[in-house]
């Protein structure tokens, strides 16, 4: 009689298998009263991690494979799409990292840091894997992949493994809970960039806007239905030097349409720095122009 | 050892102690505290609750209600300029092993632009009126402050009401605060 294969044991052993070897892909980083979230090993030995639940410090403790505890700085954040990366006093082997394709419906694997140099795992689908999209910070994310997998909060930061054992991605929370990866292919992207320079540049004028309806009166001189209001205005900063005051409706920049959030905040890229912009905008019931610099976002803001 | 704190305190009283760098906001959260009906102690006192601004003390595993604090695990977290109805309600909470969290922090998480629904901006008039409501002020105060007639102020907030979906004025301003998260951007 031949040797019948339990699949389900075969199964089991092969993802018991992929968890403990992928120890060597994170780092648990230690934060206040005893909390920790983790960090994906990224190559030349950086660490890469959810932005927006990493506290404001410049330096971490990190728990490497096996408990050893290595000190790490932060080189660079983007909460655009929620990517920062610590460089560690000590370089980390790191693994090789083969980047997945995500597809709706395939099964995967979530990785993520016990605090003491060993792994946790979760198992899921990928629930949806979509197209490219922009986040509320103004950071495009290559794709769409939401998880049904439920995480811990020190879990977050973590890879996601494909069935190949391939990444799909960097493990972190959307809104109300929901777990989402960032894709392989946007943190390949933005990590140069903030080896480079430590942050991902935008531009800047200085101004908070809530989309209003251009009241009727002026929708014919305005030649459009909506734009954004002025609700405060930075000091000294680009648009308070422009004279530009709360109340103010800008229509457009540059003859980009302010009706949109997605148009116009893809307007202020970095490319956008320095240059002279005018602004479209209603005044006293008037429709006038205004020009202004456009300057760099400045890190707190 | 102050002698607050070496006896229990009574039922629904509390024992506070306040960690704030800042004296002034340190004198000012202990009269709120008092207030309230709560005995303030020393740092180092037995308390039921610690009342912290903006950083919870490191190493604190008292339960702790941290004013502008950030951290997923802390048991009380409200905004810096909380009134003092929340700051009591806080405190009761936490020390009765409840979590208390800022309606805000609930849809925390990293996600994507939302485009405002085109057909239900509101006009700069509108917000006017709305910034009103939230006030708590009647139509005839809203006419008197934006100097424009009865009528019209009943106009705009029918409006309100029909573009935030809202049966009440308090539904509104409730309303209009949650869309108003999504619908500013910073530039």
């Amino acid at each position: 009689m031949t040797d019948q294969p339990d699949l389900l044991a075969q199964f089991s052993s092969a993802l018991a298998a992929r968890a403990e070897a992928a120890k060597n892909a994170i780092v648990a980083i230690r934060l206040a009263h005893g909390r920790h979230i983790t960090g994906m090993v990224w190559r030349s030995g950086l660490v890469v991690t959810s932005e927006q639940s990493l506290p404001r410090s410049d330096e971490f403790e990190l728990v490497a494979a096996g408990g050893s505890v290595v000190t790490a700085r932060i080189t660079g954040r983007d909460p655009s799409t929620n990517i920062a990366i610590l460089r560690p006093a000590e370089q980390l082997a790191s693994p090789s990292i083969a980047a997945g394709e995500a597809h709706t419906g395939a099964m995967a694997l979530a990785i993520g840091a016990d605090g003491t140099g060993g792994v946790s795992a979760r198992l899921g689908l990928v629930n949806l894997a979509g197209a490219e999209w922009h986040s509320s910070r103004g950071g495009l994310i290559d794709r769409r992949i939401v998880l049904d997998i439920s995480l811990a909060q020190r879990e977050e930061g973590g890879p996601i493994l494909d069935a190949a054992g391939a990444c799909l991605g960097m493990s972190t929370f959307g809104p109300r809970g929901r777990v989402i990866a960032i894709p392989t292919t946007t943190v390949e992207r933005i990590v140069p960039l903030l080896l480079k320079d430590g942050r991902i540049a935008r531009g800047w004028l200085g101004v908070a806007l809530q989309a209003v309806a251009v009241p009727d009166a002026l929708r014919e001189s305005a030649d459009q239905s909506g734009g954004l209001m002025v609700m405060s205005v930075v000091e000294d900063g680009p648009a308070a030097r422009a004279g530009i005051v709360a109340g103010d409706i800008i229509l457009s920049v540059d003859g980009v349409s302010a009706h949109r959030f997605r148009r116009i905040a893809g307007y202020f890229g970095s490319d956008s720095i320095g240059r002279k912009a005018d602004l479209r905008l209603i005044r006293s019931g008037k429709v006038i122009t205004v020009q202004t610099t456009i300057a760099e976002r400045p890190a707190h803001e | 050892m102050s002698e607050a704190a070496s006896k229990p305190a009574p039922v629904g009283r509390l024992r506070v102690a306040i960690h704030a760098v800042d004296l002034t906001r340190r004198s000012a959260l202990s009269r709120v505290v008092a207030e309230a009906g709560h005995v303030v102690v020393g740092a180092q006192d037995a308390a039921d609750v610690v009342l912290a601004d903006r950083d919870c003390p490191p190493g604190e595993t008292r339960p702790v209600v941290v004013l502008g604090g950030i951290g997923h695990d802390l048991p009380g977290v409200l905004s810096r300029d909380a009134d003092a109805s929340q700051i009591d309600a806080a405190i009761r909470a936490v020390a009765a092993g409840l979590v208390v969290r800022l309606p805000e922090a609930m849809d925390t998480g990293f996600g994507a632009m939302r485009e405002a629904d085109s057909q239900a901006l509101l006009t700069p008039r509108e917000l006017e009126v709305l910034a009103a409501l939230a006030e708590g002020m009647t139509n005839k105060a809203i006419a008197r402050r934006l100097n424009i007639s009865l009528h019209t102020v009943k106009f705009h907030v029918e409006s309100l009401f029909r573009k935030l979906g809202a049966r009440t004025r308090t539904e509104a301003v409730a309303k209009a605060s949650e869309r108003r998260r999504y619908e500013t951007i910073t530039l």
